[in-house]
């Protein structure tokens, strides 16, 4: 059985998941959204990787989460009217759980999850270069053996910000 | 903490991945769909987080460290195009996008 | 004495190039001062440094930038006696070039991109200059031919310009291409690419012919040897003072002077063809620059003479007396592109020599420097060409009679062109309005004129106002002694004063009055003719089969039969399936491609 704390972060974070699906209304599934991210990073802290859980807060419940409500309300989208559409919905849940059906199958062959157990965690080393939790440990991946992605990555994000400015500029006149 | 294994934290992740999948699949809304999109990619970092974890090596971390990079500068390019087509098309849905439809 | 003055040296020109650039493109006038300050600062930097350089030192500075996969990428200077005149030629005309731009260029609207040109330009061929090994000359070489493009396209909205821009680009292309398996070889053989340690490592295993022919290539293509000296006369669509400072004095020298410092690689059958192509070239380029009408381009067919001479020289293994010649050469031809320019622009930008005439008594001083130089260029004694052409000659008779006559023949061509030019353009009566009217230019383009060609192209093979440091590498001035090689001399300078006469019969061309079908021989273009045939009748018929290959392949069988085909025979259902326009279909099909695939690897099928 599980630790109560991971059931408990995991059943908020489906929670999350499904109201982020299932509401019509766009500033509800951007609530449900940020309540996932931050599932997630709970769960980032249960993982102890304590940095990258700050991280998911900071970048994706934080700026990208609000750069999506400042286009939801830019935007002006109204959830629409008449009835909920159950039809859907169901057609929805229906092929959640097949695909979630799909998962456990490919996951646990054996079909039971305490069988394929897996293997417990290791103990958290000293040695910087097997898995360690502090934002240190990090820069000095990033800095000595990423350096490449990281500068690349780096490069993207000037790319990311050219595009959006360019897709951004009004046209000039309609063709 | 002891009795949390590998595959508990793996079929959190597969359980979200399919939640935004479906999401996916079925809502209509560009933004909301969008939003699962980032669902599923957040779902595949908890599963390298955990991999990583149990491995007891960093790699997998770094790589997630990139993904929230990458991921950070697709979101803001996907915006703004949500904005464009909503500048051209006047709605947010994907229905409305069947230009290449053979018909 | 150590290298932080190189660094300004070769920093100056990069800043001023990226100001001009960057900054001032839309203020001509403050870019043209920047780049001519800047040229003479450097100009005045470099005279600092040699004279600190006593005759025989050599001044090295390397430091590495960076690392590439484990391999240490360096740069360096290597300031030997041979970079120590190039430097001086480079630094001292370049700066008197670009201050004859200044009056050359002054109604120019883009005066801000040509001066960041000539700054880029400096800054190339500086680095050339400077370079201590084969990859950073290969950098700079390319920056070289870079800027060779950019300014020969100034003027880009005529129709002569860009191709003659793509055609030297191009042709360099072909030279470079064996300029880079040439230093792949060396790294390949001596596990190094700078000079001093090829030089050891040469030393020790002699080259194999192959990679002095492959550097050769390099030195083909920069140099405009046969068989792609083909862009220089088209490269004259360029501003006359680009004609001037790249494609007569600097950049086709560049080659000369690479090859000066790798001659230790060069094996003799190497040797040989450059020293065969060089003295065949300068014969035939000479007697062609005799059928030129344009002003400039007859200046370029000289230049390719004298571009052979130097490859003749580099062939008899006398570096020296290539880098010699090389000197001068740069002294007076500029003096006479420069002229040329400001009879252009006395002119009112006409080139043609038949609508000159009688410019002598209306620009007096362009007169007085062109004929300077152009004495010089026919190696009148104890002018600056005379010491190194008849050096050369005299090397080629104790070597090789064969190429002892073709550059006999040569020097008799320039006697030839030279006088029949000074006749057209200076003397007898004027040929057009514009003759008649034609004024001399202002002092920022005389001055150059006067500095270059009534001192440098008279009194520089002498080795008066060189730096100590320069000309310890050159070989000791001649005094005057009956040879051979004055014998050709004297003879072509009698058969020139004929050349006055008989160029004065006629009002056109008397060559082509008298002799139609050698005139037209000489300035049919043989060898574009050749290259046409080559893409015409071989090249062009390979690319159609390729072309008709991807048609009937990759548009047809991939593109119409198998894209187009497969759906076709799945009918009306493919197209809601696949062709639905829909985004979530697409999502729900790329979701089921990506579980087939998940599930085969897997194994779960």
């Amino acid at each position: 059985m599980p630790d109560p704390l991971f059931v408990f972060i995991a059943a908020l974070t489906l929670g999350a998941c499904c109201l982020l699906v299932a509401s019509r209304n766009p500033v509800t599934s951007a609530m449900g959204m940020i309540l996932a991210l931050v599932g997630i990073a709970a769960e980032f802290f249960l993982l102890d990787a304590y940095f990258l859980g700050v991280l998911q807060v900071l970048v994706y419940a934080g700026a990208v989460m609000v750069l999506f409500l400042f286009i939801i309300m830019l935007l002006d989208v109204q959830p629409p009217g008449g009835a909920y559409p159950w039809k859907r919905a169901l057609a929805g849940g229906a092929a959640f759980l097949l695909l979630s059906a799909a998962a456990f199958a490919l996951l646990a062959p054996e079909g039971s999850l305490a069988k394929a157990a897996g293997p417990t965690p290791p103990e958290l080393a000293a040695n910087p270069e097997s898995y360690a939790t502090a934002a240190k440990a990090f820069g000095r991946s990033l800095y000595t053996k990423y350096m490449l992605p990281l500068q690349m990555a780096g490069l993207l994000l000037l790319l990311a910000l050219v595009g959006v400015v360019t897709l951004a500029k009004a046209p000039k006149s309609a063709d | 903490m002891e009795s949390t294994t590998l595959a508990h934290h793996l079929l959190l992740a597969a359980l979200v991945f399919c939640a935004g999948l479906t999401g996916v699949l079925v809502r209509r809304n560009l933004l909301v769909t969008y939003m699962c999109l980032e669902l599923m990619l957040a779902a595949t970092m908890l599963a390298l987080v955990a991999f990583s974890r149990f491995n007891g090596t960093m790699d997998g971390a770094v790589l997630v460290f990139f993904v929230i990079t990458v991921a950070a500068a697709e979101v803001a390019v996907g915006l703004a195009l949500i904005v464009a087509l909503f500048r051209r098309t006047g709605a947010v849905g994907s229905d409305r996008l069947d230009s290449l439809a053979d018909r | 004495m150590d290298a932080h003055l190189l660094h300004w040296i070769l920093l100056l020109p990069l800043g001023s190039a990226a100001a001009c650039g960057l900054l001032l493109r839309r203020r001509g006038a403050a870019a043209g001062i920047l780049s001519i300050a800047t040229a003479f600062a450097v100009a005045g930097l470099a005279l600092a440094v040699l004279a600190g350089l006593a005759p025989g030192q050599t001044l090295a500075w390397q430091a590495e930038i960076g690392r590439l996969g484990g391999v240490p990428i360096r740069v360096g200077y290597l300031l030997d006696g041979h970079a120590a005149l190039m430097l001086f030629v480079v630094t001292f005309v370049g700066a008197w070039i670009h201050l004859f731009s200044w009056g050359y260029m002054r109604d120019d609207g883009a005066r801000g991109r040509f001066f960041g040109g000539l700054s880029l330009f400096m800054f190339a061929i500086l680095g050339i200059v400077l370079a201590d090994g084969l990859l950073m000359t290969f950098a700079f070489w390319e920056l070289v031919g870079f800027c060779s493009y950019l300014l020969i396209s100034h003027y880009f909205d005529t129709d002569f310009a860009p191709p003659a821009a793509n055609k030297a680009f191009i042709a360099n292309r072909v030279g470079d291409l064996g300029f880079i398996l040439g230093i792949a070889m060396c790294l390949a053989t001596y596990g190094a690419a700078d000079f001093a340690s090829l030089k050891a490592a040469a030393a020790a295993k002699p080259a194999p012919a192959l990679l002095g022919f492959l550097l050769l290539c390099g030195f083909i293509g920069k140099s405009a040897q046969f068989p792609l000296h083909v862009w220089l006369t088209d490269a004259m669509a360029g501003p006359t003072p680009v004609s001037a400072l790249i494609h007569a004095a600097t950049m086709v020298a560049a080659g000369v002077f690479l090859m000066a410092r790798v001659d230790f690689l060069l094996a003799p059958e190497v040797l040989q063809l450059c020293l065969w192509s060089g003295a065949a070239m300068a014969a035939l380029a000479g007697l062609c620059a005799l059928a030129q009408t344009d002003i400039k381009k007859s200046l370029a067919y000289s230049t390719l003479a004298h571009l052979g001479v130097m490859g003749a020289a580099l062939g008899l293994g006398r570096a020296d007396l290539a880098l010699l010649h090389m000197a001068m050469h740069a002294f007076f031809k500029a003096t006479l592109f420069l002229g040329a320019g400001s009879v252009i622009h006395g002119c009112h930008h006409g080139q043609d020599m038949l609508r000159m005439g009688g410019l002598a008594s209306r620009m007096r001083l362009t007169f007085a420097a062109f004929l300077a130089a152009t004495l010089s260029n026919c190696a009148l004694p104890f002018l600056a060409g005379w010491y190194s052409k008849d050096a050369i000659l005299e090397a080629a008779h104790g070597s090789s009679i064969g190429a002892f006559a073709l550059l006999a023949l040569a020097a008799v061509a320039t006697c030839l062109y030279s006088a029949r030019m000074i006749r057209l353009v200076f003397l007898g009566e004027a040929r057009s309005e514009e003759a008649r009217a034609a004024h001399e230019s202002p002092w920022t383009m005389t001055l150059p004129l006067v500095v270059l060609g009534l001192g440098y192209s008279i009194i520089a093979g002498t080795y008066l106002g060189l730096p100590a440091a320069a000309v310890h590498v050159l070989p000791k001035p001649m005094a005057f002694h009956l040879g051979a090689a004055s014998a050709v001399g004297l003879a072509a300078l009698l058969l020139g004063l004929g050349a006055l006469r008989f160029y004065g019969r006629s009002s056109g061309d008397a060559l082509r009055d008298a002799a139609p079908g050698a005139y037209r021989a000489l300035e049919r273009r043989w060898m574009d003719d050749a290259y046409g045939w080559w893409i015409d009748r071989v090249q062009q018929p390979a690319i159609e089969v390729l072309a008709f290959l991807d048609l009937a392949l990759v548009n047809g069988l991939a593109g119409k039969v198998l894209a187009g085909g497969i759906p076709a025979l799945l009918g009306a259902a493919s197209r809601r399936l696949f062709h639905a326009g829909s985004v979530r279909a697409n999502a729900a099909w790329f979701t089921a491609g990506a579980a087939l695939i998940a599930a085969l690897l897997l194994g779960a099928l």
